[in-house]
């Protein structure tokens, strides 16, 4: 059962940092409830659908969450501290615009480089916005959604860019090793590293502390700002390797990408039980939260089901998972 | 006197003035052309509806979507002012945004001379709003606009991205009705919200035209619509002819009640609605986006074992769904070892490399180039409108049918494909040059 840190705990200079992360973390509950959903709809799906069941049509969910779960790790540390960035789908398009433009390079390293260092950049202007001007994150990344996909077409004059003449570009998207495709690979090993830096690094307490009580954080001396400016940073360079996959897979780098990516990625980490208010969800119910939504969506394709119909059963799903939580939050404070 | 020379003659006159009318008619008929040769297809599937349908799939997809209606409504007809289209046609030129080298195919349709247009003391200020700077169809489409702007020195252009915002295309125009703008070209995303800011334009005395989509406004000046029924009956016929009306097919569509979605598939199921044989297997709206249409045809792939065609409704869903056959290695999947057909529309130059490559089978082609059609319409209506213009140009300005591109040149009920290297208004950049 969740715990919250009691009130008399909260004191300035407590050496017992207030939002102390095992408090804040979603309850075994919680998590068990999202595996078991997990294992209820493979299961489901596994029974419906025989086609479902099979190898490969695991590599195929796995293949198609990896670019959202990725940039849903990035949107969860964001939002652990108590911020959002809306700005991740023109990161990605800049991103990849960036890329795209370095391909005459003939540099892989170059070309992964440029793409990398444009999202952290992204970020870190996000952060210095955040931080410094203070302005609210909801304002700065708007803002830069909208700088960033124009410039995405300045940039690219409104043309695709096709990376095609580049083998290693393309393997970052359609290569596999030990016969698991690379996406899933990254997917997998961003995945783990946020575990570490959530759960057993500093910086993960102090996260936690930040989007539980930034007031009380600061006043036990951690360097608030310096937090936000590194979640903005890590957010805009998951962007970016979302952005580096999909393109890659796609062998297509369109400034017109990646639209309305934003909230899908918000439902990824709500469901993963992220609170939008900060310090509360962890990198592992996103992880389980993009699978969950990867299997429905996957399922309802192979059934034949309209996109359409598929949105309103993603939203049903989140509303189911999360309202309970919610509930359960609202009866613990009262 | 010997008649039989002079008869001899006569007979020869009459069979040379015999050929030379033959001749004619059959230059003629060549010149009615490829438009009236797909105009005359087209009349033939119109006839087919829901109780003609054989095919209960098709039948239940086509009566559950309501096509019916929408087809009935799409314009088809006769070319303005008797203009015949032939393959090679159109000016050449670099693209004033897009800086790719455009060959247009119409820039002789509706025609005005290089120079100052109208009253050459006067300067005109058009107005070109449409949606989507960062897409390759539409940035061709405001190349073409801008193109036959310059032409004229006594026009000028302005060329606003309303980047998919319906108000703002509203009040773009709005601005223009305040500014007194001598005329008024748009490409609506939607009709409905379009049609008050188009009124409003017309009873401020400023002619309007849309181009490709169109307004709800009955008052419109004159609308340029494109071929989009061309387009689903003849990735139709293709199907026929290579599946002999037998196989399992999987559909990935546009917006559900887009008029693309609406006419092209549903002048594709027309066309293949009376072949029991077909099997639909699964209709996906992926709304041209190439991410949607990869990642729905990979669903796909994995839920059929056997598919024996995939219909895309345009050249992102066409470019995803190859992808994704690719990636899951099925490309020669289909029964037999046979090869996906696939069949696409836009002919972007993308596309067609994958024509020549084999991978995709057909495109029917669905030109952007049509901007500087919608601009000489409009200097005719501003024209018309100050009495330097004998007759305004018609309300309904249909571009040609244009034929479908296929690898190896074929015809199929009559008309002639073209091949990649006979069609030279592909739009967009040239994947090979942008490899380099």
């Amino acid at each position: 059962m969740e715990t919250t840190l009691p009130t008399d705990r909260r004191v300035a200079g407590s050496a017992a940092a207030p939002g102390a992360p095992r408090q804040q973390r979603l309850s075994l509950d919680a998590v068990m409830g999202r595996v078991a959903l997990l294992v209820l709809l493979v299961a489901a799906a596994s029974a419906l659908q025989p086609a479902f069941a099979t190898a490969e049509n695991a590599r195929t969910v796995l293949l198609a969450v990896a670019t959202v779960g990725v940039m849903a790790l990035g949107m969860t540390l964001v939002l652990l501290a108590g911020e959002l960035d809306l700005s991740i789908g023109g990161v990605a398009v800049i991103s990849g615009v960036v890329g795209g433009m370095l391909l005459r390079s003939g540099s892989v390293a170059l070309v992964v480089a440029g793409v990398l260092a444009t999202g952290v950049v992204c970020g870190l202007v996000n952060g210095l916005l955040v931080t410094r001007l203070r302005v609210p994150s909801l304002i700065v990344t708007l803002g830069m959604l909208g700088v960033l996909r124009a410039l995405a077409n300045i940039l690219s004059g409104g043309q695709a860019i096709y990376p095609e003449g580049i083998a290693g570009y393309l393997w970052f998207g359609r290569g596999a090793v030990l016969g698991v495709p690379v996406p899933v690979w990254v997917f997998s090993i961003a995945a783990a590293a946020a575990v570490v830096l959530t759960r057993h690094a500093r910086f993960g307490r102090a996260l936690y502390a930040v989007g539980g009580n930034a007031t009380a954080a600061g006043l036990s001396g951690i360097r608030v700002d310096r937090v936000r400016l590194l979640v903005f940073a890590a957010s805009g360079l998951a962007a970016a390797l979302a952005g580096l996959l999909e393109t890659a897979r796609l062998a297509y780098i369109g400034p017109a990408g990646f639209t309305g990516i934003e909230l899908s990625v918000i439902a990824v980490a709500t469901l993963g039980g992220v609170s939008l208010a900060g310090g509360r969800g962890t990198i592992e119910g996103t992880l389980l939260a993009a699978l969950i939504i990867g299997v429905v969506n996957n399922a309802l394709n192979i059934a034949g089901v309209s996109s359409y119909v598929q949105q309103i059963v993603t939203a049903a799903v989140i509303l189911v998972v999360v309202l309970p939580d919610s509930l359960q939050r609202r009866e613990r404070e009262a | 006197m010997n008649l039989k020379p002079m008869v001899r003659m006569a007979t020869l006159v009459r069979a040379l003035s015999g050929a030379a009318l033959v001749g004619a008619a059959a230059a003629a008929a060549a010149q009615s052309s490829v438009h009236e040769q797909l105009n005359a297809v087209i009349a033939k599937y119109a006839k087919v509806d829901e109780k003609s349908m054989t095919n209960p799939a098709v039948k239940a997809i086509f009566a559950k979507d309501g096509f019916a209606q929408e087809l009935e409504a799409y314009p088809v007809g006769k070319l303005a002012d008797g203009f015949v289209w032939k393959p090679g046609m159109g000016a050449s030129f670099v693209g004033p945004f897009s800086k790719l080298p455009i060959k247009a195919p119409f820039t002789d349709y509706l025609p005005l001379p290089d120079g100052p247009v109208l009253d050459p003391k006067k300067t005109y200020r058009i107005g070109f709003v449409f949606h989507g700077f960062n897409h390759s169809w539409l940035v061709s489409l405001a190349d073409t606009a801008a193109w036959e702007a310059a032409r004229h020195p006594n026009v000028q252009i302005d060329v606003i991205d309303a980047q998919y915002d319906d108000n703002k295309m509203a009040q773009v125009i709005d601005t223009w009705v305040t500014k007194k703008y001598d005329g008024i070209v748009l490409w609506p995303m939607r009709e409905a919200p379009m049609g008050p800011p188009v009124d409003r334009a017309i009873a401020a005395g400023i002619p309007v035209v849309s181009v490709d989509r169109r307004t709800s406004s009955d008052k419109v000046s004159s609308e340029v619509t494109g071929n989009f029924y061309a387009n689903g009956v003849q990735q139709g016929l293709y199907l026929n002819q290579a599946l002999k009306g037998q196989g399992s097919l999987v559909l990935t569509r546009k917006d559900l009640g887009s008029t693309a979605d609406s006419i092209r598939a549903g002048g594709f199921l027309q066309v293949i609605g009376r072949s029991p044989g077909y099997k639909i297997l699964g209709s996906y709206h992926v709304n041209s986006d190439r991410t949607l249409s990869f990642k729905t045809t990979a669903d796909a792939m994995q839920a059929f074992k056997e598919v024996d065609a995939v219909y895309t409704a345009g050249g992102e869903e066409a470019m995803g769904a190859l992808d994704a056959i690719r990636e899951a290695k099925r490309l020669n999947s289909a029964p037999g070892g046979r090869k996906i057909v696939i069949v696409a529309d836009d002919d972007s130059k993308e596309i067609m490399r994958e024509i020549k490559a084999g991978t995709i089978d057909m495109v029917a082609p669905y030109t952007p180039l049509i901007g500087d059609l919608g601009v000489r319409a409009v200097i005719r209506h501003i024209g018309f409108k100050a009495g330097l213009v004998k007759e305004a140009p018609p309300k309904l300005i249909l571009t040609p049918n244009l034929p479908m591109i296929t690898k190896a040149k074929m015809t199929i009920e009559g008309v002639q494909t073209l091949t990649p290297d006979e069609w030279p208004y592909a739009f967009g950049p040239d994947k090979a040059a942008a490899a380099k």
